[in-house]
């Protein structure tokens, strides 16, 4: 069935998206890696509902939709203030407190 | 092959019991309200936000109240997706009572700064709101919704500065790290739903037994690792200490207190219905999380010169005492008293926790820092401020008679009725941890007693009516939990979840 | 029984009446010091009162028996409940810490340490009686457990903002050595209450089961209450706080600590550790007789090398605690008994000693050894006293300090079945060679700072150096009135269980017999 190599697509994209989130020093890349793991998410819902028959899966998939909308809108809202006050978006940079 | 969608033909309109929700209904409605007043208050009467903030939470208490002394036995609805019983009550009453203790600490920090104040308030009703909902939430869906309505508002509150770049620095690290936990627990979730067919906690559980294929082992591990965000708990913490330093003091108290407990009712909702079958998979990790936590959290602790700062290590090391009794929560019947353990903690936690963020931000009034060495010889010219600070130092130390010592001696209690080889080493590791955290709370308290003023400004502080009442009424339930424990203890008794570990 | 049980609110009062006192002086504004000083004196005095009607209401022919025993409900879930009563051997310490917090109160009249503020020292001071009291009654493991850390902060504080110059690192090192202690002694109490079936804390019942617990795991729950115990005592290798909380604490808290607080420690073996794991005891006994008797000699060493008047005392408690275990390990109620009167006997003496001690830093400003000398010249009734309270230190007969060493060496020839005969008689030995040191050094002590003549630097006369103006010398006056009043009744006490020590030993030895009856001692 088609059901497993939706699943292998989805893991892949999960890892891509954990080693973007890791390895990126830009916020704006690593909001976009973390839309890629929550994407691979939705597959791997998807593909469950369609392997198991019920709806839950679509119903959880729309969910994370919707919630990852807002999310994505409240983090660049943050990058953006980090922008006005720094002019820049690096990561690295950030480091106001250490210890 | 039908279509999934067909074979949910049978939908009848699900029954909606009103008085259950009757607590979220009113924080929904306060919140609706207070936005609304917002818009058409003249800037000089914004204090009238606060107040209605305020009375939104004791309101929401008065459900919860009458629910609690309803004995009807628990309330369930849609199919047992969102359930009202003892637990979610206590713990609901515990976010109210929190919330409004925060409510006034945030008062007058909000007033006097000079950015928007109707936005605070909405935002922190929002999150209290979501924390509500996560104490009935019993599926995947709802405890996802739940934890992102209670995260989304605290990432845009750490950030309430917003021309502060600490405080910029707060909010955006909180936020990545916690999407990208979220994200990571909603793929551990995915897999649970592919491999049990259902969202619903109970009937994974039910499907969940017997021996563990790697996908489940992947799902749960994955699923804890997203909480261990949300908890701080070592190696999944490094956003907290940042975060806590950056942001407004109030919304710091709030994040160590409520949301951080909101983390562990996530935790134990999922471990103990989702999946106590697969406690030979979660028990040894949360074991090292618990272990890592409290040793690394005190340690880090003690070389830290901000008073929030450290404060932020020391949460996370008592973060590590709630997790150690639900690293043997499955042996030996130790279930029910791991679940009380947790519970009791996080009362007298918030309680303590609460009080001295109330102290530090009187104290910080007059010194304008955040040194612990600000606090040199308080006890000189604040003695009451100086032996409340003590009070609550000594509780978060573990000193009888102030609560702390019933919340850590519930875990080890619950530990030890565990009673296997790995439980009495995590109570060893724990008891000395417990006397190594005194090193940085004795720390402060030799500052606030036997240290000299430091710029010599002996000027008495003044203390504001809402901190004042704020400190009145965590130090009161401090020292009463300490000695009247009976009362913390019997509200963490609680005879849900049964069951849960009984095969 | 119901007679006994009539006054039960009796020992509630006691213990938590300087409570009441703190509330009170909570209103009483800093800056009014005499009113402050008087309250907490009424209170410490009324505490006392009710000490000597729980004293004679007391039933001295059922002294092995728990009297006065009040049982409520307090943490239900957990089994732990109020549960409080006196015998044979609380009653002698449950007492003395009345008596101690009254002469303490009674010297702080005018000898309030730098940097002042009575009103908090006084405070705290009560708040130090109420866990010291509530110790000694406890019946119920969490109880005790909860008064016995009550007393960690205020000593705490007492040392760290009332003390001499090392005050901070010496309270700290006291309040991590004890509170180490205490978090495996809990451990160790839970693992107690699970393995004799997780039904109770209550003392008389864990003493009951606690015997049916397999062995080796009796050993091992032995072991974290040792360290607990043996912490506060303090004994060897524990003992490093005691010499710095010591010389450090001011002379109210170290009157306090020696006449008290380590007796929670020994108090909590011959309650605790050794009648509920009596198979535990048995395996222990000989290395607490052993790690005693390092004591006795290491504390008589430690005592000839000190320079510090108020360090050698602090030694010399080690070594006296030291025949105080040695009795305990020998497991028979012969050295029980003089285990008992030993604590008494050595509150009593090493508490004198150490008013002694502050009196003379108050004259002299210093207590180095080789700076004073003549006081018997200068301050002769100070100095008699300093000489009549070594003497009763050193164990001199007729005096009170020889009922708790003597027996405690003579104990040990024939300890309990089950012990070896030879090590103990090894101990013996070597403890009774303790006590040739201890007359040794105290008697060493008197010598330099009582003979002789008068350390000309604080004489005035004969100091052609020009750095001293003739006005401190002044200071130096004899024993002055508050002080009489604060010492006598110890100076009395000393004397009268020196010549009559069936006084107490008519208390103590039913309840003792009690304990040991599962040795066959």
């Amino acid at each position: 069935m088609l059901v497993n190599q939706f699943l292998i697509l989805a893991a892949v994209l999960f890892c891509i998206g954990v080693y973007g989130v890791i390895a990126r020093r830009n916020a704006v890349m690593v909001l976009m890696s973390i839309e890629l793991i929550l994407n691979s998410v939705n597959l791997n819902l998807i593909a469950f509902a369609l392997r198991n028959g019920s709806a839950d899966g679509h119903v959880f998939a729309l969910y994370i939709i919707a919630v990852a909308a807002a999310e994505v809108g409240v983090g660049l809202a943050l990058v953006l203030l980090v922008y006005r006050n720094r002019k820049s978006i690096g990561l690295e940079e950030l480091s106001e407190m250490k210890g | 092959m039908s279509s999934p969608l067909l074979a949910a033909v049978s939908w009848t309109v699900p029954t909606v019991d009103y008085h259950g929700l009757a607590p979220e209904i009113v924080v929904a409605l306060g919140l609706c309200v207070v936005m609304l007043v917002d818009l058409f208050l003249a800037e000089r009467s914004k204090w009238l936000l606060a107040s209605l903030s305020g009375f939104t939470l004791l309101g929401a208490f008065i459900p919860v109240l009458t629910l609690a002394l309803d004995d009807g036995g628990a309330r369930a609805m849609f199919d047992g997706r969102y359930v009202i019983d003892d637990f979610s009550l206590i713990l609901k009453g515990l976010f109210l009572l929190a919330g409004y203790v925060v409510v006034l600490l945030s008062t007058t920090y909000i007033e006097e700064g000079e950015y928007y104040q109707g936005e605070y308030w909405v935002l922190m009703l929002s999150s209290i709101l979501g924390m509500m909902m996560m104490t009935s939430s019993r599926d995947l869906i709802s405890v996802f919704v739940a934890l992102e309505f209670l995260s989304i508002p605290a990432y845009m509150l750490a950030a309430w500065r917003k021309r502060d770049a600490k405080s910029n620095e707060a909010g955006v690290k909180y936020f990545l790290l916690g999407v990208f936990a979220s994200a990571v627990m909603l793929y551990g979730m995915s897999l649970l739903y592919g491999v049990t067919n259902s969202t619903l906690l109970s009937d994974i559980g039910a499907s969940i037994s017997g021996e563990l294929t790697a996908v489940r082992i992947i799902a749960i591990v994955f699923v804890i690792v997203g909480f261990a965000f949300k908890v701080s708990a070592v190696p999944f913490h490094t956003w907290a200490p940042d975060t806590y330093e950056g942001a407004p003091t109030p919304v710091t108290a709030f994040l160590s207190v409520a949301s951080k407990a909101a983390g562990f009712v996530a935790l134990v909702t999922v471990l103990y219905v989702a999946v106590p079958e697969g406690s030979d998979v979660w028990q040894p990790l949360v074991w090292v999380l618990a272990v890592l936590t409290m040793t690394v959290g005190n340690v880090l602790a003690l070389r830290q010169t901000n008073i929030v700062r450290m404060l932020a290590y020391s949460s996370i090391s008592q973060g590590g005492f709630i997790l150690m009794p639900l690293a043997v929560a499955a042996e030996g019947g130790a279930g029910g008293a791991a679940l009380r353990s947790v519970v009791t903690y996080l009362i007298v936690y918030a309680a303590t926790n609460l009080g001295m963020f109330a102290v530090i931000l009187t104290v910080s009034r007059k010194t304008r820092s955040g040194e612990i060495s600000s606090f040199g010889g308080l006890f000189g010219y604040a003695p009451a401020l100086g032996v409340v600070m003590t009070f609550f130092l000594g509780s978060l130390a573990g000193i009888p008679p102030l609560g702390g010592w019933i919340g850590k001696f519930s875990a080890f209690q619950a530990v030890l009725e565990a009673g296997t080889g790995w439980a009495y080493a995590i109570a060893v590791i724990g008891a000395v941890n417990s006397v190594v955290a005194f090193g940085y709370y004795g720390n402060v308290m030799r500052e606030i007693w036997m240290r000299p003023v430091p710029d010599a400004n002996t000027m008495p502080i003044r203390t504001p009516a809402q901190l004042v009442l704020a400190l009145a009424i965590t130090t009161i339930s401090t020292l009463a939990l300490g000695v009247l424990p009976g009362v913390a203890l019997h509200f963490g008794d609680l005879a849900i979840f049964a069951g849960a570990f009984a095969g | 029984m119901d007679q006994l049980r009539d006054a039960n609110w009796v020992l509630s009062v006691g213990t938590f009446l300087p409570l009441a006192g703190v509330l009170v002086m909570l209103f009483i504004p800093k800056a009014e010091e005499q009113l402050n000083k008087a309250v907490a004196l009424l209170t410490a005095l009324a505490t006392l009162a009710v000490g000597v009607y729980t004293m004679t209401q007391f039933d001295y022919d059922q002294a092995g028996k728990m009297q006065f025993v009040a049982e409520t409900n307090w943490i239900s879930v957990i089994k732990s409940t109020y549960h409080i009563g006196v015998d044979g051997i609380s009653l002698p310490l449950y007492f003395l810490s009345m008596v101690i917090t009254v002469l303490v109160m009674i010297y702080s009249w005018n000898h309030i340490p730098s940097p002042g503020n009575p009103k908090a020292f006084l405070m705290l001071m009560l708040v130090l009686q109420t866990g010291m009291a509530g110790t000694f009654i406890a019946q119920d493991l969490i109880l005790f457990f909860v008064f016995f850390e009550i007393v960690l902060l205020p000593m705490y504080f007492m040392i760290g903002v009332w003390g001499g110059e090392n005050r901070q690192y010496a309270s700290l090192k006291f309040f991590l050595f004890t509170m180490f202690g205490s978090a495996l002694m809990l451990v160790a109490f839970l693992a107690l209450f699970f393995k004799t079936g997780a039904e109770s804390f209550a003392i008389p019942y864990l003493v009951e089961n606690g015997g049916a617990i397999a062995k080796n795991t009796q050993v091992w729950i032995f072991a974290g209450m040792f360290i607990g115990f043996a912490v506060k005592v303090p004994m060897f290798p524990f003992h490093t706080w005691l010499p710095d909380a010591h010389t450090q604490a001011p002379t109210q808290g170290s009157v306090i600590l020696a006449a008290i607080l380590l007796k929670l420690g020994t108090y909590g073996f011959m309650r605790i550790a050794i009648p509920t794991l009596p198979g535990a005891a048995v395996e222990w006994a000989p290395w607490i007789g052993l790690l005693a008797v390092i004591g006795i000699i290491y504390g008589a060493l430690g005592c000839l090398a000190q320079s510090d008047m108020k360090r050698l005392i602090a030694f010399s408690s080690v070594a006296h605690m030291g025949f105080v275990m040695l009795g305990i390990s020998t497991l028979t109620s012969f050295g029980m008994n003089a285990a008992v009167f030993g604590m008494v006997a050595h509150g009593l003496i090493t508490g004198m000693l150490f008013f002694i001690a502050g009196s003379v830093k108050e004259r002299y400003h210093t207590l180095e050894i080789s700076r004073l000398s003549g006081m018997l010249q200068q301050v002769p009734k100070l100095g008699w006293i300093l000489g009549f309270c070594a003497m009763a230190s050193l164990g001199l007969p007729g005096l009170a300090g020889f009922w708790g060493e003597f027996p405690a060496i003579l104990s040990a020839y024939n300890p309990a079945d089950g012990l070896s005969e030879e090590a103990f008689r090894v101990y013996m030995v070597i403890a009774a060679l303790g006590t040739v040191f201890a007359a040794a050094y105290l008697l060493w002590l008197y010598q330099r700072t009582a003979f002789g003549e008068p350390n000309p630097e604080f004489t005035g006369q004969g100091d052609g150096h020009g750095h001293h103006h003739g006005d401190g010398h002044d200071e130096v006056h004899d024993v002055n009135t508050l002080e009489w009043i604060a010492w006598t009744p110890l100076l009395v006490a000393i004397v009268l269980f020196g010549v009559l020590p069936n006084l107490m030993f008519k208390i103590i030895d039913p309840a003792v017999t009690t304990i040991v009856s599962g040795f066959g001692g």
